[in-house]
């Protein structure tokens, strides 16, 4: 049943334990992001390798001198004094750093502290994450928000919408066919994808699961996956929060705090 | 536009505001405690699988082993050590043990050896291979015999940081009697120079590597490790780190 003629309607479209998942995730990666960040100065570099091989150097962040940060990649070195290898200690002063203060949990050095914080919120934003798939596929979420098929050819005239070269997005159910594949992307796809390639970097889950740390091309290697998954998962993060402040912030802040969203023209209920 | 700038700043103050708040939070030892909780978690979790380490052929060998760990001891009683080519070094094997006793390197070169080749993961990310050969630490623990109130053996090291605080780890019983858990005399085959650990170093290569102490001098057994140094059974877990280093 369609309802894309009636504009207005509030429809209740987040169950409760949705909208819990969903907040105590968005913390969770959140500082899952910093925490994961700090960990990274402890070791500035990423190599597509099992053990630590610096020829096979993908990144590397560092301070060749006092006030001078650079940063490296793929053999192409860039100044990035103030922001990467140099920056703020998080302590009111600057120094030798891969990722500054600012961008940290805790914002001072501290590699334990990061490893404490980045566990504890690993197995928060794990569990919301179970939460909300047993929430969703039970209350029948998850069949609306999972791309299908039929979403492909769809997928151009939702982005030729919000490029503003056509007037009205293509008719579609609860989410739009843009919607759709990234949160198909990010929640089925990225999330145990990044589970997977912090399991892979400690030595316990390599011990008793050799398969997981050899498929992602042993330790290090692992860890440049799971750099590479964070920063999809910030771009997605950039992508979803401008989404929300330019296409209804105040609708779609209801909705994830009470549950109560209110359609708009050419939205309808459904898959 | 007053309604655009209200979204702007909120989120700005939301995504400025993350790390400022987890230092606050950080620094609070309530909540820096109730973090801890995930060290206890995994610990339970993981602390006592049997799984094996990946062993690793003669070609995987890392070229450089970094050497990343306290200064190498300069006391006047390990230059003695190095003088005498160790000679005159024993490890003690000490506490809740039915023959406490001194081992000779010799005697410890004589004992059945194992060679595992295997990753040395940092905490701090970096990961090295190498060829170690030793004797199973089960097989001393044999030898002297705990006793049943032995939970924890504890590795006491020479080597010290600047502030004369020395260096020591600690296993319980399962982690200690582990199949890869060795007493290393030998990296790639040769005996293990003294900024590896010389002449005996442990290797628990399932955990992280902090737990594989280097320049062991005593092993002590022990019901609990709450009155030794800092009370959290090893020199990095006084300063935080968690004490099950799998993860």
């Amino acid at each position: 049943m369609r309802y894309s003629s009636i504009v207005q309607r509030l429809v209740y479209r987040y169950a409760l334990l949705t909208r819990l998942a969903h907040w105590f995730g968005a913390i969770a990666v959140a500082v899952l992001i910093s925490s994961g960040l700090q960990i990274f100065n402890a070791a500035p570099y990423l190599d597509a390798a099992d053990r630590s091989t610096p020829t096979r150097r993908v990144l590397s962040i560092d301070s060749p001198a006092d006030g001078v940060g650079q940063t490296t990649l793929f053999g192409h070195t860039f100044t990035t004094t103030g922001f990467l290898g140099w920056g703020s200690d998080g302590v009111g002063g600057a120094t030798a750093r891969a990722f500054p203060g600012w961008l940290t949990i805790p914002a001072y050095q501290d590699l334990a502290d990061g490893r404490r914080w980045h566990f504890f919120f690993a197995w928060v934003a794990s569990l919301a994450w179970l939460v909300w798939l047993i929430s969703s596929a039970v209350k029948g979420n998850l069949a609306q928000m999972v791309l299908r098929p039929s979403d492909l050819p769809k997928l151009w005239p939702m982005q030729a919408y919000y490029l503003r070269l056509r007037r009205e997005p293509p008719p579609h159910g609860t989410y739009n066919p843009l919607q759709k594949a990234a949160y198909t992307f990010v929640l089925l796809v990225l999330a145990p994808l990044i589970v997977l390639t912090g399991l892979a970097l400690s030595p316990g889950i390599d011990a008793i699961a050799h398969p997981l740390t050899v498929l992602f091309g042993g330790r290090q290697f692992a860890r440049l996956w799971h750099f590479l998954a964070m920063l999809l998962f910030v771009g997605f993060a950039i992508v979803h929060i401008v989404q929300v402040a330019t296409q209804g912030f105040f609708n779609h802040m209801r909705s994830m705090i009470s549950g109560w969203y209110r359609l708009r023209e050419h939205e309808s209920v459904g898959p | 536009m007053k309604r655009r700038l209200f979204i702007a700043s909120s989120i700005a103050a939301a995504l400025g505001g993350c790390a400022p708040i987890g230092t606050a939070l950080n620094d609070n030892p309530g909540f820096h405690h109730f973090l801890g909780l995930e060290g206890s978690l995994d610990a339970a979790l993981l602390g006592n699988t049997a799984g094996l380490a990946r062993q690793y052929s003669l070609a995987d060998i890392s070229k450089h082993f970094p050497v990343d760990s306290l200064p190498t001891p300069t006391s006047t009683r390990y230059e003695a050590f190095l003088e005498n080519g160790f000679r005159s070094y024993t490890l003690a094997v000490a506490g809740a043990v039915e023959r406490p006793m001194q081992i000779s390197l010799a005697r410890l070169e004589r004992m059945r050896q194992q060679t595992q080749i295997t990753r040395h993961d940092c905490v701090e990310g970096w990961s090295a291979i190498g060829a170690w050969t030793g004797v199973p630490l089960r097989e001393v623990l044999r030898l002297a015999g705990p006793r049943r109130d032995a939970r924890y053996v504890v590795f006491r090291c020479m080597d010290r940081d600047d502030q004369g605080t020395p260096y020591y780890e600690s296993l319980d019983m399962a982690q200690a009697y582990h199949p890869q858990t060795i007493l290393a005399l030998q990296l790639n085959g040769r005996p293990i120079q003294p900024d590896h650990g010389a002449p005996v170093r442990l290797r628990v290569p399932t955990q992280l590597g902090y737990k594989s102490a280097k320049w062991v001098a005593e092993i002590q057994i022990v019901g609990s490790f709450e009155h030794l140094y800092g009370g959290k059974g090893g020199y990095w877990e006084d300063q935080g780190y968690e004490w099950y280093a799998g993860i």
